[in-house]
């Protein structure tokens, strides 16, 4: 079948000259245009940043439809305090506070527990504890953060609505709103929450809720190296955590009893920890 | 107004009106405008806080200036290890792309004091599948070298074992590791 609309006719096309003209100009366009965009950074926020939560950055957030999940591994924590170096850098908290922290746990053969957390663990663990004359039959670390309880008892005693559990399953603080008046702090079963000292206002660990929105994971998850701090998508089936919860693994929480039913699980934690 | 049978009435109805119209035009310009969208506070003050800007990076941003750490951090035991840990913050190194301060450097004990963090064999909590542990200053006793050593005068920070392997490989040694 002859389609003369489709044959290359370049001998009886005047356009012929101009379309390779026009061609030509296109093509140096693009490589200036090309050239420029990598001298040029287009406005993007985070230029070199790799996305940690996958699938977070393609699609629009939906704030009712995403699940998170922190999961602390107890046995693989060895108390070098990364966590609470990088929580106190991304933050700027002032001295003396602490949004996370990690504690040392030992226990003696008569079911004693001792506990101590030298400046929550922002200087490592560099001296074993000689105060004690017992002899020790177990010993670990317990990093310890915001819970993100589903009955957040601190949003239940705010008087002024600054303190909330977001659809997403954050428990966060209202910095403009809060009062101060540190209801929240004594209703924390964790405490978790201070009072900052320059704002005036509550103030916790928001699991990085900064970050998770940008596809990153927490701070302290990022900076540790053996991965104890471990945080995920449960939309994602293939993330570390959902694995962890599908799995036959135990897992608890802190504090079950208190009915506020938190989101942060634990992985190898003896009964003994509070 | 003269005064009739049931003016008083009136006035109680009029007196609510206006004492409902005031409430609900307080209520209106005090309330903030997204206060109850989800709940019981400000929808806004989520999006203030998904807004913070971050500080810490990743070991990606660091590595897209330091390529040539980034080789040998890469290829080591530490590689785990998060450069902004050891060095500080990226956003107190970098802003809008561009170097504007420089990260302390840590030099003599306190590269001791960094590496004994993780590696100290005196604190018994830590588990020892996950972590290598040494004593000091027994470690150095053992290896025979001075007790002023430092760390990283054998190990390299980033690759630990890069130049002990190296070493081991020049002079022959086999031993169990």
């Amino acid at each position: 079948m002859d389609r003369p609309h489709l044959k290359p006719d370049f001998a009886v096309n005047p356009c012929f000259s101009k379309d390779r003209r026009r061609f030509i100009r296109k093509v140096l366009d693009g490589t200036i245009a090309g050239s420029l965009l990598l001298v040029i950074p287009a406005g993007a926020e985070l230029p070199v940043i790799p996305e940690q939560i996958k699938g977070l950055r393609d699609k629009a957030y939906d704030i009712q439809k995403q699940q998170f999940a922190f999961i602390v591994d107890i046995t693989r924590c060895i108390g070098c305090g990364s966590c609470c170096v990088a929580d106190k850098r991304e933050y700027n908290v002032p001295d003396g506070n602490y949004r996370t922290w990690v504690e040392r746990y030992l226990k003696d053969y008569e079911d004693n527990v001792y506990v101590d957390s030298p400046n929550g663990g922002l200087d490592g663990y560099q001296e074993p504890r000689d105060d004690l004359d017992v002899k020790i039959r177990d010993t670990f670390f317990v990093p310890k953060l915001c819970n993100m309880c589903q009955e957040p008892s601190c949003v239940q005693v705010c008087p002024v609505g600054a303190t909330f559990k977001t659809p997403d399953g954050f428990v966060l603080v209202d910095h403009k709103r809060c009062v101060g008046c540190a209801y929240c702090i004594q209703a924390c079963p964790y405490s978790v929450r201070f009072l900052h000292p320059e704002s005036k206002t509550a103030d916790k660990c928001t699991w990085c809720y900064h970050r998770v929105r940008r596809g990153l994971l927490p701070a302290c998850v990022d900076v540790c190296p053996t991965g104890a701090r471990k945080f995920g998508d449960l939309n994602d089936a293939e993330s570390e955590v959902a694995q962890i919860l599908k799995g036959p693994g135990v897992l608890t929480v802190l504090k079950k009893e208190m009915g506020n039913w938190p989101a942060l699980y634990y992985k190898g934690l003896r009964r003994e920890v509070v | 107004m003269k005064s009739t049978y049931n003016s008083h009435v009136k006035r109680i109805i009029l007196g609510i009106i206006v004492v409902a119209i005031c409430g609900y035009g307080a209520k209106r310009v005090l309330t903030p405008a997204t206060f109850g969208k989800y709940g019981h506070y400000r929808a806004d003050a989520i999006e203030e806080e998904a807004g913070l800007d971050i500080r810490h990076y990743t070991n990606t941003s660091c590595f897209s200036c330091h390529a040539w750490e980034a080789q040998t951090h890469l290829e080591g035991k530490h590689q785990s290890i998060s450069c902004e840990f050891c060095h500080g913050a990226y956003a107190d190194h970098v802003r809008e792309d561009k170097k504007f301060a420089a990260l302390p450097v840590k030099r003599d004990q306190e590269i001791v004091t960094l590496c004994m963090r993780c590696h100290n064999s005196a604190i018994t909590a830590r588990p020892h599948d996950v972590i290598k542990t040494v004593v000091l200053p027994g470690h150095l006793e053992e290896q025979k070298v001075k007790p002023t050593h430092t760390c990283n005068q054998c190990h390299h920070q980033h690759a630990p074992l890069k130049y002990i392997n190296r070493a081991k490989a020049m002079v022959g040694i086999k031993e169990a590791s």
